[in-house]
């Protein structure tokens, strides 16, 4: 897959989770310092992008995925 | 450049006294630390200007956000981050930007939670480095101030304490909140409530160089989990003490220790971190607590009532036994009952029933009333013979507890001597000691919890008018050979020097170390111990040994060339059984000082408060007996002698039931010098002198046995 398609698809769930829209999330966005996602929505972020993306990925380095661009490359090995 | 501390004393002004507060990374859910501590500091009447700074909200509790701190328009003094830690080192680099000197980082997940946490806490000192930030926490509950011109709670404690001359610095947050509780209950009041959590940047050192200066803040408590730079606290609080004349209450954590029985030497094994912790707050001047309430029991007889002029106490009660626990507990502690004067006794006639006890403790008899209370009390406070006053009740059924409690504080207050008070039980008397606790009396559940208050206020005030507030400067240089032998020995890979080797380098120091020859074969012992004189005690020489005794390498009271030899065959014999393999070097003969008593010196190095000696009663037993005195070196005569004085066989050496007094001098002599090659000499681990034979009266003391442990 394109990278520009994960990040479109990865943007889409973000927005979806944390009820923002999709005009708002810049590349480098960082989840929690830009867009204000909490320890609940993180763990609803990773559940959402292995639904979306039909994996499964390793929680604990999930959670220290950061921003969009950090989720694309992450993502992009399980593809 | 400006040093850190200079900065930080600088930027904590902003931390207590901001114009303007940003809340970085709040939210507006209530129940959460982020949420929790912006509606703390909006509900409590800040003073200033507050900006919720979040990503996501609007608006909190009408309040307009920020998403970024470098968004707010204005000025901002502190920052209050309680982003998660992955994130805190984006919010403060972002308040460096905006030019905020002074955060307190609430967010926890960092030194706390191991390796990962410790580099969080790095990024956040090197951020703080380049802007010139000074930073509590992070790991913290926050700081609460509660000055009218300030009345900020940056903090997610569950309520606000009253105003007080307090300040409580904890390194725990948890505590905090128990305290604060705690302190509610009791109308305790608080000038600054502080958390500093891991201390990354502002530690214990710069707040108290800051409450020094804090005219809200009459006593500084203090607790600690753990001590990073020891002596640097001794300075500080010596400084802290004699500039402002605030006294210091610690409660440091970690009391018991297993380290200490893992060390090589009997000093070592003495010598664990709280023993060294004793002596280091004792030399400091700082007063050293066992729990939060006898913190809390002592520091509101600091706030409450003046300082005793001398320890003479008057006891006021409506009950013999407890007046009788209290005289025992008063005597206990080091205090004087007060012996009335005249006047007194007949003012006492005068204003008290004949069944009652006109004498010291004074029972005013169970039926007393407030009248009776009150004139008792005025008269014993305008004795010239008593400095302060115990007053307790018992609840009986005439018992008129809250006129009691109004009249105490009434006259407690015209004479300027302290008055605490005990009203026992609980739920009758609850109201009394309310009244009490308003008015500022003291009040302890138990009787004699008034007589260690009452102790330490009367030493601090014996303190500071003494003046001695430097730690001590080393008297003697130590001999540049000594410094040589320890340093060749280092460069030679040795760690541990034997008895020889260590008393090279005691007698470099002038220290009086017995007098010995080796012998290196049976044939020669005999001759060497008659050009001793007997009785001889002969000793073995190995590095593989360290306690000789232990494996029958010392044998005692030698009287004849035959004894000597059979004793070189044993011991030789003995040593290579028990211990298989070690290289014999010989066997020390020495003449054998008769009719001394062993006494025992050491060094430890401690990693926080470098180089401690010890002194004590010696022998082999001396890990049995524990008596022992700690000082950081260096220290001076009269310290030494103190130390001399503090063990609880120091009797023995004064002269006890008929015996001759030992050569105290000379002992205090020797630690001095010792304490000279310690601070000279931090190379020395562990040092045991034991024994340090102790003679007569002007005929000195002899070192018998040593041995050092350097690195």
């Amino acid at each position: 897959m394109e990278t520009e398609e994960i990040k479109k698809r990865i943007k889409k769930v973000v927005a979806k989770v944390l009820k923002i829209d999709e005009s708002e999330i810049a590349d480098d966005a960082n989840f929690i310092f830009d867009l204000g996602a909490d320890s609940m929505q993180s763990m609803l972020l990773i559940a959402a992008f292995e639904e979306e993306f039909d994996i499964e990925m390793d929680v604990e380095k999930a959670q220290e995925v950061q921003t969009i661009e950090g989720a694309v490359e992450f993502i992009a090995d399980y593809l | 450049m400006k040093k850190r501390i200079d900065i930080n004393k600088k930027n904590l002004q902003n931390i207590f006294y901001p114009k303007s507060v940003a809340v970085v990374g709040t939210n507006k859910v209530r129940g959460t630390v982020p949420g929790d501590i912006f509606i703390n500091i909006l509900q409590t009447g800040f003073q200033g200007v507050i900006y919720p700074v979040s990503p996501r909200e609007k608006s909190i509790s009408g309040v307009k956000t920020y998403k970024y701190v470098i968004d707010i328009p204005d000025e901002v003094d502190l920052a209050v981050i309680v982003f998660p830690s992955s994130v805190c080192k984006l919010a403060l680099e972002q308040c460096g930007q905006k030019g905020i000197k002074s955060v307190i980082i609430i967010s926890a997940g960092f030194r706390e939670v191991g390796i990962k946490g410790v580099e969080k806490e790095k990024e956040l000192t090197e951020i703080a480095n380049r802007y010139g930030i000074s930073f509590i926490g992070p790991n913290c509950l926050g700081v609460i101030n509660t000055d009218p011109v300030s009345m900020l709670n940056a903090s997610f404690a569950r309520g606000f304490p009253v105003e007080g001359s307090i300040a409580f610095l904890s390194q725990s947050g948890a505590l905090c909140t128990a305290v604060l509780d705690y302190a509610q209950a009791k109308n305790i009041g608080f000038s600054k409530f502080v958390s500093f959590g891991n201390k990354a940047d502002i530690s214990e050192i710069e707040l108290l160089y800051y409450l020094m200066d804090d005219p809200k803040t009459r006593v500084i408590l203090l607790y600690l989990e753990e001590i990073t730079d020891g002596r640097e606290l001794m300075k500080t609080a010596l400084e802290v003490i004699e500039k402002s004349h605030k006294p210091i209450l610690i409660l440091k954590s970690g009391r018991t220790e297993e380290g200490a029985s893992a060390a090589a030497s009997h000093t070592g094994s003495l010598a664990g971190k709280d023993e060294i912790c004793d002596a280091a707050f004792r030399q400091a001047g700082i007063i050293r607590c066992d729990n939060i309430e006898e913190m809390f029991n002592i520091a509101i007889a600091f706030v409450y009532q003046p300082y005793p002029k001398l320890n003479r106490v008057a006891i006021i009660t409506n009950a013999g036994g407890p007046g009788v626990l209290t005289t025992d507990a008063t005597i206990k502690a080091g205090l004087e009952l007060a012996k009335f004067s005249e006047k007194t006794t007949l003012a006492l006639k005068k204003s008290l029933p004949t069944t009652a006890n006109i004498n010291n403790p004074v029972d005013v008899i169970g039926d007393a009333r407030a009248d009776r209370y009150g004139a008792a009390i005025s008269a014993a406070l305008k004795d010239e013979n008593v400095d302060g006053i115990f007053v307790i009740l018992t609840p009986q059924s005439i018992t008129d507890i809250e006129s009691i409690a109004h009249e105490v504080a009434r006259v407690s207050g015209q004479f300027g001597k302290p008055v605490y008070t005990s009203f026992m039980g609980q739920a009758d008397v609850a109201e009394g000691i309310k009244i009490l606790e308003h008015n500022d009396i003291p009040h302890y559940i138990l009787p004699e919890s008034m007589c260690k208050p009452f102790r330490t206020v009367y030493d601090f005030g014996q303190y500071i008018s003494e003046k001695k507030y430097s730690l001590t400067v080393n008297e003697y240089i130590t001999n540049k050979r000594a410094k040589e032998l320890i340093e060749k020995a280092l460069r030679s890979g040795k760690k541990y020097l034997n008895e020889l080797e260590a008393s090279a380098v005691l007698e470099a120091c002038q220290l009086p170390v017995a007098k010995r020859e080796i012998a290196i074969s049976a044939e020669e012992v005999g001759s060497l111990a008659e050009e001793a004189g007997f009785p001889v005690v002969m000793k073995i020489i190995s590095d593989d040994i360290i306690h000789k005794f232990d494996v029958g390498g010392v044998i005692l009271n030698i009287n004849s060339v035959e004894e000597a030899e059979k004793a070189y065959h044993d011991i030789t014999e003995s040593v290579k059984k028990k211990v298989p393999g070690s290289k014999i070097q010989g066997v020390q003969v020495i003449r054998q000082v008769q009719n001394g008593m062993e006494v025992i010196l050491g060094i430890k190095s401690d990693p926080s408060f470098g180089s401690v000696v010890m002194f004590g009663i010696g022998g082999i037993f001396v890990e049995i007996f524990r008596d022992v005195s700690f000082r950081i070196a260096p220290v001076d005569e009269s310290t030494a002698f103190e130390m001399i004085m503090e063990i609880k066989s120091a009797g023995l050496l004064t002269g006890a039931r008929g015996t001759k007094p030992r050569d105290i001098d000379s002992i205090a002599e020797a630690i001095v010098k010792l304490s000279s090659l310690a601070t000279d000499c931090p190379q020395i681990k562990e040092l045991d002198i034991n024994p340090l034979i102790v003679l007569e009266e002007g005929s000195g003391c002899v070192i018998a046995d040593a041995k050092m442990i350097i690195e």
